[in-house]
């Protein structure tokens, strides 16, 4: 009887041991995305979901990383930062992902990241692309993988001081974003091309739904640029009420014109406007590019946005990082991405040391109808700006950050 | 500035303007007619945008057609809301003090509005211009948009219909009379409280044609209920109670000079209404075309 107790006890401990060993070696790897669901952030959401569910698919297809296979879950933080950090707390805390995916919106990383740096927990960014996030908010277990405001404001201004271009103006809604863009586009233009026009401003009402009344007052500026902070549906609306003005006969209106965007515009959106977008899938000619736009089309039947993108190459970073360091511990990956190089579905890249700024930069163009798409216009002459033109310098980079301090 | 763009801005605040006066038109006429400030109008207009929008997904084609099946469809539907609510809630306020009756207007506001954020969510949306009138015309080496052209010839038209209406019809004549002797009116014979619902739903059909115009002129959102009812209510206090062309006037008055002001700094664009609407107060307190009241 005795011998009997006795084996039932070393079975009980050695059952014991082996159920509670996943706790130290998971067969999975669970990601956590933080997700901006409702309102602006649907159509963005729609389609890093597909990405990233695609991404999965295919890694686990071919056995997962480090044999592990991945598993999402997600979290809604409603574009707002407070309920961002609460479901980044409770991704790590209760679902115990072991990596995070970044919003959408700029407010809620920068929330989002301050908990990734208290639970050190690594998290990327791909859409959100607010440059405090690699600056002053900087900590080692983030990375960008979308071109950041820098390099966005920079890139436009460099690829424009280079054309004939003399006269700008400028058009958004009155307030802070809106201001420093457009006063960094300003001082950026004034650098690299001294004899530029600037033009006043025209301000627009916050939460304007009308423009008509803004439009005499553009064309009365007569610029040759209309540089702009308006972006996605009220960019979009923008141009179909400038339109019938006459407007975009003498001017170009300068913005974002990502994929979302141009499907919204829909055929109304003139030929011949000069715009950037941050990962624009028919523009960009790799061999990886042109495989992963096949892959998506035939899984969704539609083209993959920017964001969907950019999602994905976040998620070729991280399984780079992770086979190199052959674990999934913080510390180790965080280190390990310091220049980090990857293949990005945009070529070859790397991820910078100093701020973990991917070296991704804009890509500018001319819109234009194209007979593979019938329902939107696309860019043409597409040109990359290259990040390592246009970023904050190390340097700099260290100044800002002082300052903040 | 070239004259062009005074042109332009003109237009721009005609276009306005109109968009205004067929909204605020609906105000002043239940203003006068039941001496109740309806405070929901606005919503009203707002829920025939966002009527209009879902109208126009259904159609695969959008074109003239469809769009003016909207401006019949959307203004019934907005009627039949406007008959409910006359029906359960309005009657019941007619002739009461101004607080009681502020205080259901505004509760309609939220309800209204929750609704509309309920059924269609905070999206901005707008309605398709049928390609015949999403071009422009050439004028003076100018392009004008022709669905501005369209608005600044139906206004008029609505207007002209209006006048028609209530001074040279049979309808006209009871409406214009519940004004003055409603109790006279009853005594001969009327019934007053369905020449009361009438006009209640005649109000409810005028937001709601501004509702369609505006889907398609600019962006709709949550917004724009608040925005209209504003300008809406200045407009009827410097037109002056019970008179169409006195709505119209200042209602172009309001339309062109924030649309004029705009060019110079918005943010006296938007105090604009309320100058003119003071001014008025102190010279004229029973408005441009308005009489004094006895």
């Amino acid at each position: 009887m005795k011998k009997v107790v006795f084996i039932l006890l070393v079975l009980f401990f050695a059952w014991g041991t082996i159920a509670s060993a996943p706790v130290f070696g998971q067969d999975k790897i669970k990601l956590g995305f933080i997700a901006d669901m409702p309102g602006i952030g649907a159509t963005f959401y729609k389609s890093q979901k597909e990405a990233i569910e695609m991404f999965i698919e295919e890694t686990n297809a071919k056995g997962g990383i480090l044999g592990k296979k991945l598993e999402l879950v997600i979290r809604d933080s409603q574009l707002k930062p407070d309920v961002g950090s609460n479901v980044a707390r409770e991704l790590i805390l209760n679902e115990k992902c072991d990596f995070l995916i970044g919003p959408t919106s700029s407010a809620v990383a920068l929330a989002v990241t301050k908990v990734a740096q208290e639970f050190k927990k690594i998290i990327f960014f791909h859409t959100s692309n607010t440059e405090k996030l690699t600056t002053t908010d900087f900590h080692p277990y983030m990375f960008q993988v979308v071109p950041n405001t820098g390099i966005e404001g920079g890139g436009i201004a460099l690829y424009l001081s280079k054309k004939p271009y003399k006269r700008y103006t400028f058009i958004g809604p009155d307030y802070a974003y809106g201001q420093t863009q457009w006063a960094s586009f300003k001082e950026d233009l004034k650098r690299l091309k001294p004899d530029v026009e600037i033009l006043d401003a025209v301000w627009v009402k916050v939460g304007e739904t009308n423009y008509s009344s803004y439009i005499p007052t553009l064309m009365a500026r007569n610029p040759e640029v209309i540089y702009s902070s308006l972006w996605g549906g009220g960019l979009s609306s923008f141009i179909k009420q400038a339109l019938p003005y006459g407007l975009f006969k003498k001017a170009t209106i300068t913005s974002l014109f990502d994929l979302d965007m141009l499907r919204a515009t829909g055929m109304d959106m003139p030929e011949g406007l000069l715009g950037y977008a941050r990962c624009p899938f028919y523009a960009i000619n790799t061999p990886e590019m042109k495989a992963f736009t096949k892959r998506f089309y035939d899984k969704y039947k539609e083209w993959p946005s920017d964001w969907a993108i950019m999602v994905y190459d976040g998620l070729l970073v991280l399984q780079e990082a992770i086979k190199k360091t052959q674990s999934l511990d913080s510390e180790k990956i965080a280190k390990a991405l310091d220049g980090l190089k990857w293949n990005s579905l945009r070529g070859p890249r790397y991820i910078r040391a100093e701020d973990h700024m991917a070296n991704v930069g804009i890509y500018v163009g001319i819109t234009t109808k194209d007979p593979r798409f019938k329902d939107f216009l696309i860019m043409k002459n597409v040109e990359e700006v290259p990040a390592e033109k246009v970023w904050m310098s190390v340097e700099e980079l260290k100044k800002v950050r002082q300052q903040a301090k | 500035m070239e004259i062009n763009f005074l042109l332009f801005q003109l237009l721009n605040g005609l276009t306005e303007g109109m968009i205004l006066f067929i909204v605020a038109s609906g105000l002043s006429l239940v203003f006068g007619v039941l001496r109740v400030i309806n405070f929901a109008h606005g919503s009203l207009y707002m829920i025939g945008a966002y009527l209009a929008f879902s109208l126009s997904t259904r159609f695969p084609q959008f074109t003239l057609g469809p769009y003016l099946l909207l401006m019949i469809l959307v203004p019934a539907g907005i009627a039949a809301i406007g008959l409910l609510l006359e029906v359960t809630l309005f009657r019941r306020i007619y002739g009461k003090e101004h607080l009681l009756q502020l205080l259901l207007t505004y509760a309609l506001v939220l309800v209204l509005d929750d609704l509309v954020r309920l059924v269609w969510g905070g999206d901005i949306r707008n309605v398709p211009r049928p390609p015949s009138l999403a071009g422009s015309v050439e004028f003076l080496s100018l392009s004008f948009p022709t669905y501005n052209i369209f608005i600044l010839l139906l206004g008029p038209a609505i207007a002209l219909g209006l006048w028609w209406l209530l001074y040279r019809t049979h309808a006209g004549n009871l409406i214009r009379a519940a004004v003055t002797y409603p109790e006279m009116l009853g005594a001969l014979g009327t019934n007053v409280t369905w020449v009361m619902t009438g006009t209640f739903v005649l109000g409810c059909v005028l937001a709601g044609i501004g509702g369609v115009l505006m889907s398609a002129l600019a962006n709709i959102d949550l917004g724009i209920a608040m925005e209209k009812i504003i300008d809406c209510f200045a407009v009827v206090v410097i037109g002056g109670l019970g008179s169409v062309w006195g709505v119209l006037l200042s209602s172009l008055i309001i339309g062109v000079g924030k649309s004029y002001l705009s060019l110079i700094l918005v943010r006296l664009a938007m105090v604009f209404p309320f100058f003119v609407m003071a001014l008025v107060l102190v010279i004229r307190p029973w408005g441009l075309f308005g009489k004094p009241e006895r």
